[in-house]
């Protein structure tokens, strides 16, 4: 560091964490080969005036202005204790008792320990690893777990490398990813309203400032806008919900917890139990109809089958009127609130606002909330002005015009090296296939240059669904409905137009195909499938299987399913390799980015991208060219800014000194209709994309494919327990297991990432430090159920049903609703007794295997039951006996669960 | 010429980028002459403070971000023997590690716990209000800077005291002229739900009428039942409650010293 404490040199890099997308950028000052410093990004003000359009929102006599800056999360600014966490992995291991000429001992994956072992040796493991299986068993005997939400970059993306080069080699097994945080937006309500590709409304053109000047409320429905946008590198949210208020918009937050943004911005909580949502749902609509306070007409126009609705409603169908009274023993919200609900929703203009959904929208049987939701809004004439459904993030994501008036004049898109989500070749038709991953032809004619590294390469033959994955590797198959799981997301057409695709919910698939192996083999490049996924143990139990001989991870942390891994290859961060960065939502502007490497790769460390490179290398050389195209990654850098656009109005040179190119602002935006608006005034014209272009209140798809499915009939209804699930407290089960488990996206991790960084674990609501000194994940209670289980605030309690158990921090509070535990996802796996007992908190572990209901191939990762009490001090002397090496293992006084712990020299 | 904050608790979104950044900026980084480094954790220069107020389902939070005050009479700096920590002339208190001998006077003496024992250097650390910045440039602190709400600002206090209307600070009695201000600090609040238990509905349009002494608030439940009095000073209050069609309800000693106080689901008895 110089006298005058300025920096030896800044960099740009991305701190957003939701890849693929790169995402919110911020400033890296480092000297000494050390990062000193996290900063915002500030724009060039003079610049952004002069050039680019800053837009504004104009209501009520108040603006809200584009901002100057980018403000920074938590994330980006504690990302130092990510680059140097003392859990990083920082070269190739070996599984201490894993000998790939020898005994496999896959019964002791999550315990044996790690020894160094050389670069050469790591990649011909698993070379030969690779060649072996296929000679042996084909190549769909390798699994590739690879898709989504590590670290945002672009010419060397956290996923999908593996794949890439698996393709070379012939083929794979495709972990396909399921529609997480989506679930019951894509199994249920697309079926109500179209609204491709998830079922979240779209378009989601112009509605804030739509909702600015005509919402007199807004629900936030299960949406937390203080937690699930951060991880997108998104503050922006915050200081629209302050507006809201100060333009005199009520927010009303509907869910089981004080949640962060109901903390600061509710004007009204109403508490409801986890995954009852629909039984209010109905009360509601039970209200309107005896009270005649929903907007008939637009129902006549606008709506199929809502006679078949009522007569569930009302009870016709099965002799039960869903009356507020009915709803109340359900879902604890008392019969007056919800009938002050309904009459308020009824008499004033409503929106909905979600943060993808949360928790509300991840139970069991999930479809029918998020059908409900709809057909809610739609009884109070969805579309018109001020009456949408919201998204408070990722307002870039499958928009062609953006929610805030930002849409960029032209969409820069920075080309993906690798496809982790690459569809089966004829599964579904080529127009409907996710294409987000290829260079499109406009980009080919713009960097010719990326031709040869971007050559089709050929499709996996067969895939799993993530949510199905444990289950198909224990029992050797699976069946599912669902094709394309999730690769449906297809680029838009002119005005955002996309083909539907809900039919495809109804194609019976199976695993393995005719002819093709099952699964021997696994190599991840996101393991986390223990910690945010369905069933948790399972997902252990699967990896321990001696079906599975090799597991290879890439991975930059020992973190989650890493430690189940025979062989581990370190990856470096974000900081430390050069790239591309694209800012689609984060700040004022679209912008991008140049990435240059802030420090040295730490240890033997590598991109993703060099990792499969190494094995390429040893696959031989033909693997080796065809994977790079011998092109460095600076080259990447060059030619992926030429593919996108930016070039013919930012010349190379100028980026690369000013690092950035801000887009300006589409002058034209502003008079694009908000939200559904043109379905509102004309739903002939401007059909939704359900197959009677209308609201459907019985969906003409589950009638035809699927009229007797009990769990997602035609008609959304509540559904009590069903052969999936049995998670009510109603259910036999909740004699032992008496508190329904709630589990949102945390507001100290994105899913899995960032449990390791030390100063936000120092905040009450991150961890909680026990007596033993352990820094335990937070359970939070109600005083009153703590009460009645003698726990306290502070204490070790264990979180459990039959699936197992999970030691967890009690954090005692009047944030939730009684009859409760609410546990974050994502907190990392300290396994004790891997498969049954967890120390690290990963609740995960224990939530429920069944998909979201029996036709709907989506995980139920909330809303389940479980019972809490407290660790005596016997038991817990009872399991380090039984488990001594467990508990020998070192914890960072700071990081927590740490590399040192897993090493075995 | 004098520095100061000004906190307006009323925009702070617990976030904790204030909180966060002080450590991105002093942890592991040697700040020489102006601070040694702060060890990775443990210490908070800056500390936000998280307080939950009411029961469930009233129940509001604010956020309280603190540090050193910067006192205009620091009792920091008669307490040092060594004469190790100064008052610049911006108004900033500094404790200068080479002079100081970890002898810890100090951290008794701050009435605001601000001084932290570097166990490892062996010297007591604290919010420097990024001293080392503000001579190099920089107008404001990291706290100040990762704001994303702008709840924190930094500057003059002459030119802040524009927007100190309604300011005050922690532990005024202790009169050593601090110099974090802070607006909108919620007060006590009293709040409840009317309804109808036959019915079984709400009732909107209740006069609640509160009193303390002379002093007397009145409010109207809304619909949802709902009446809330915000802002309240601590003290002993009562409560009347008149409907249309419902016998009078009186709450009597209705005490806030302590805490809010959610009164729960009133039912209101029905009258002809």
């Amino acid at each position: 560091m110089s006298k005058d404490f300025k920096p030896e040199k800044s960099s740009l890099v991305s701190f957003s964490l939701m890849g693929p997308e790169s995402g919110a950028l911020c400033k890296v000052d480092c000297s000494d080969g050390r990062i000193t410093r996290i900063s915002p990004y500030e724009y060039d003000t003079e610049y952004t005036e002069a050039h680019c359009r800053p837009w504004k929102i104009e209501a009520r006599g108040k603006t809200f202005r584009a901002p100057k800056n980018i403000p920074l999360t938590h994330f980006g600014l504690g990302y130092k204790g990510r680059v140097y966490s003392p859990n990083r992995v920082l070269y190739p291991l070996k599984r201490v008792d894993w000998d790939p000429k020898g005994e496999r001992n896959p019964q002791n994956r999550g315990k044996s320990g790690y020894v160094r072992i050389s670069w050469d040796e790591a990649a011909q493991i698993c070379a030969d690893e690779l060649k072996r299986i296929k000679e042996t068993y084909g190549c769909e005997a390798v699994l590739c777990q690879s898709d989504m939400h590590g670290e945002g970059k672009h010419v060397a993306p956290s996923h999908g490398c593996p794949n890439r080069l698996l393709s070379l080699m012939g083929g794979y097994t495709l972990q396909m990813r399921n529609f997480d945080s989506w679930e019951g937006w894509v199994w249920g309500a697309k079926h109500v309203w179209g609204c491709e590709p998830v079922g979240e409304q779209t378009p989601q053109a112009n509605l804030i400032p739509d909702m600015a000047q005509h919402s007199d409320t807004l629900f936030f429905w299960g949406c937390d806008p203080e937690v699930t946008p951060l991880g997108f590198g998104m503050h922006m949210p915050t200081n629209l919900c302050y507006w809201f208020t100060e333009l005199g918009i009520k927010s009303i937050y509907v869910c089981p917890d004080l949640n962060y943004g109901a903390a600061i911005h509710a004007d009204k909580w109403i508490p409801v139990l986890p995954n009852t949502d629909a039984a209010m749902q109905l009360a509601i609509a039970y209200v309107w109809l005896t009270e005649n306070t929903y907007d008939k007409d637009y129902i006549d126009s606008h709506a199929y089958g809502f006679d078949k609705f009522v007569a569930y409603v009302m009870g016709e169908e099965d002799g039960v009127p869903k009356t507020p009274k009915w709803a109340s023993e359900k879902c604890g919200v008392p019969v007056y609130t919800i009938k002050a609900l309904a009459r308020h929703w009824a008499k004033k203009t409503v929106s909905i606002c979600h943060g993808n959904g949360g928790s509300y929208i991840r139970g069991p049987y999930s479809t029918e909330p998020a059908r409900l939701e709809i057909m809610l809004l739609a009884m109070q004439g969805l579309g018109r002005p001020g009456v949408h459904q919201t998204k408070m993030l990722e307002w870039n994501l499958w928009a062609q015009y953006y929610p805030v008036p930002y849409t960029p004049e032209f969409s820069p898109a920075v080309p993906h090296i690798a496809d982790p989500l690459h569809p089966v070749d004829g599964d579904v038709p080529d127009e409907i296939n996710m294409a987000r991953f290829r260079l499109s032809p406009v980009q080919e004619e713009r960097a010719p240059e990326l031709k040869k590294l971007f050559a089709p390469l050929p499709a996996p033959k067969q895939f799993i669904p993530r949510c199905l994955v444990h289950n198909a590797i224990l029992n050797g198959s699976a069946e599912w409905y669902g094709l394309q799981v999730f690769s449906t997301s297809q680029i838009p057409k002119e005005g955002n137009y996309r083909l539907a695709t809900s039919r495809f919910q109804f194609e019976k698939m199976v695993y393995p195909r005719p002819g093709l192996s099952k699964v021997h083999m696994i190599w991840s490049s996101s393991p986390c499938n223990v910690t945010c996924w369905n069933d948790g143990n399972r997902f252990i139990e699967a990896y321990r299987s001696p079906e599975i001989e090799t597991m290879v991870v890439q991975h930059p942390w020992m973190e989650n399913d890493t430690c189940f891994a025979d062989i581990i290859l370190p990856v470096c961060t974000k900081h430390e390799m050069n790239d591309i960065g694209n800012d689609m939502s984060s700040g004022a502007f679209v912008s991008i980015y140049k990435v240059d490497p802030c420090i040295e790769r730490r240890g033997e460390s590598l991109t993703d991208f060099d990792v499969c490179a190494k094995v390429a290398e040893k696959l031989g050389p033909e693997y080796y060219d065809a994977y790079t195209d011998n092109m460095s990654e600076e080259d990447r850098v060059r030619f992926f800014y030429k593919a996108t656009g930016c070039e013919e109005r930012m010349s190379w040179e100028e980026f690369s000194d000013k690092k950035v190119f801000v887009v300006p602002i589409d002058k034209d935006t502003k008079d694009i209709p908000a939200g559904l608006y043109n379905f509102y005034k004309d739903p002939k014209k401007h059909r939704l994309s359900t197959p009677t272009g209308l609201l459907e209140f019985s969906s003409t798809h589950i009638e035809q494919y699927m009229p007797d499915d009990p769990e997602r009939p035609p008609v959304p209804h509540w559904i009590e327990k069903g052969e999936m699930h049995d998670e009510r407290l109603s259910g036999e089960r909740a004699k032992k297991y008496p508190l329904l488990c709630m589990s949102n996206h945390g507001r100290w991790r994105v899913h899995a990432q960032c449990d390791d960084v030390p100063w936000t674990r120092e905040i009450g609501t991150m961890k909680v430090r026990a007596k033993d000194g352990y820094q335990y994940e937070p359970v939070w209670l109600n005083p009153k159920t703590a009460k009645e289980r003698g726990i306290e605030h502070g204490d070790i309690v264990k979180v459990f049903n039959e699936r197992g158990t999970v030691l967890c921090g009690a954090y005692v509070t009047e944030r939730l609703i009684p009859g409760v535990a609410y546990v974050d996802h994502g907190s990392r796996l300290d396994p004790i007794d891997p498969g049954k007992l967890d120390r690290g908190g990963a609740i995960n572990t224990i939530t429920p295997n069944s998909i979201t209901s029996k036709n709907a191939t989506g995980m139920a990762t909330s809303g389940f039951l479980v019972e809490v009490l407290k660790v005596t001090d016997e038991e817990m002397e009872q399991w380090k006996r039984d488990f001594p090496e467990a508990f020998s293992r070192k914890i960072d006084h700071a990081a927590g669960v740490c590399m040192a712990g897993w090493m075995k020299e | 010429m004098s520095k100061a904050f000004l906190i307006d608790i009323a925009r702070c979104s617990g976030c904790h980028n204030c909180q966060i950044a002080c450590k991105d900026e002093h942890v592991g980084n040697d700040w020489s002459p102006y601070a040694k480094p702060q060890p990775i954790v443990g210490q908070f220069w800056m500390k936000v403070i998280e307080t939950v107020h009411g029961t469930i389902p009233k129940v509001k939070i604010h956020y309280t971000p603190t540090l050193c005050n910067h006192c205009d009479n620091p009792s920091c700096i008669p307490a040092c023997d060594v004469g190790a920590i100064y008052k610049r002339e911006d108004g900033l208190v500094i404790i200068d590690p080479a002079k100081c001998n970890g002898c810890k006077n100090c951290i008794s003496h701050c009435p605001y716990e601000a001084i932290y024992f570097g166990e490892d250097l062996n010297i007591a650390q604290k919010c420097t209000g990024c001293a080392h910045l503000l001579d190099n440039g920089r107008s404001v602190p990291r706290c100040v800077e990762v704001c994303p709400t702008g709840a924190i600002t930094f500057g003059e206090k002459s030119e802040l005291s524009k927007k100190m209307a309604g300011a005050v600070v922690l532990k005024p009695e202790t009169g050593l002229g601090p110099n974090v201000y802070y607006k909108n600090i919620p007060g006590r609040f009293i709040a409840g739900t009317v309804f109808d238990p036959v019915e079984e509905e709400i009732v909107e349009g209740a006069e609640c009428h509160l009193s303390c002494g002379p002093r007397v608030w009145n409010t109207l439940s809304d619909d949802f039942g709902d009446f809330w009095f915000k802002d309240l000073p601590e003290g002993e209050y009562d409560l009347t409650i008149k409907a249309k069609g419902f016998a009078l309800k009186l709450i009597e000693a209705i005490d806030t010293a302590a805490s809010d106080v959610n009164l729960g689901d009133i039912p209101l008895e029905k009258q002809d």
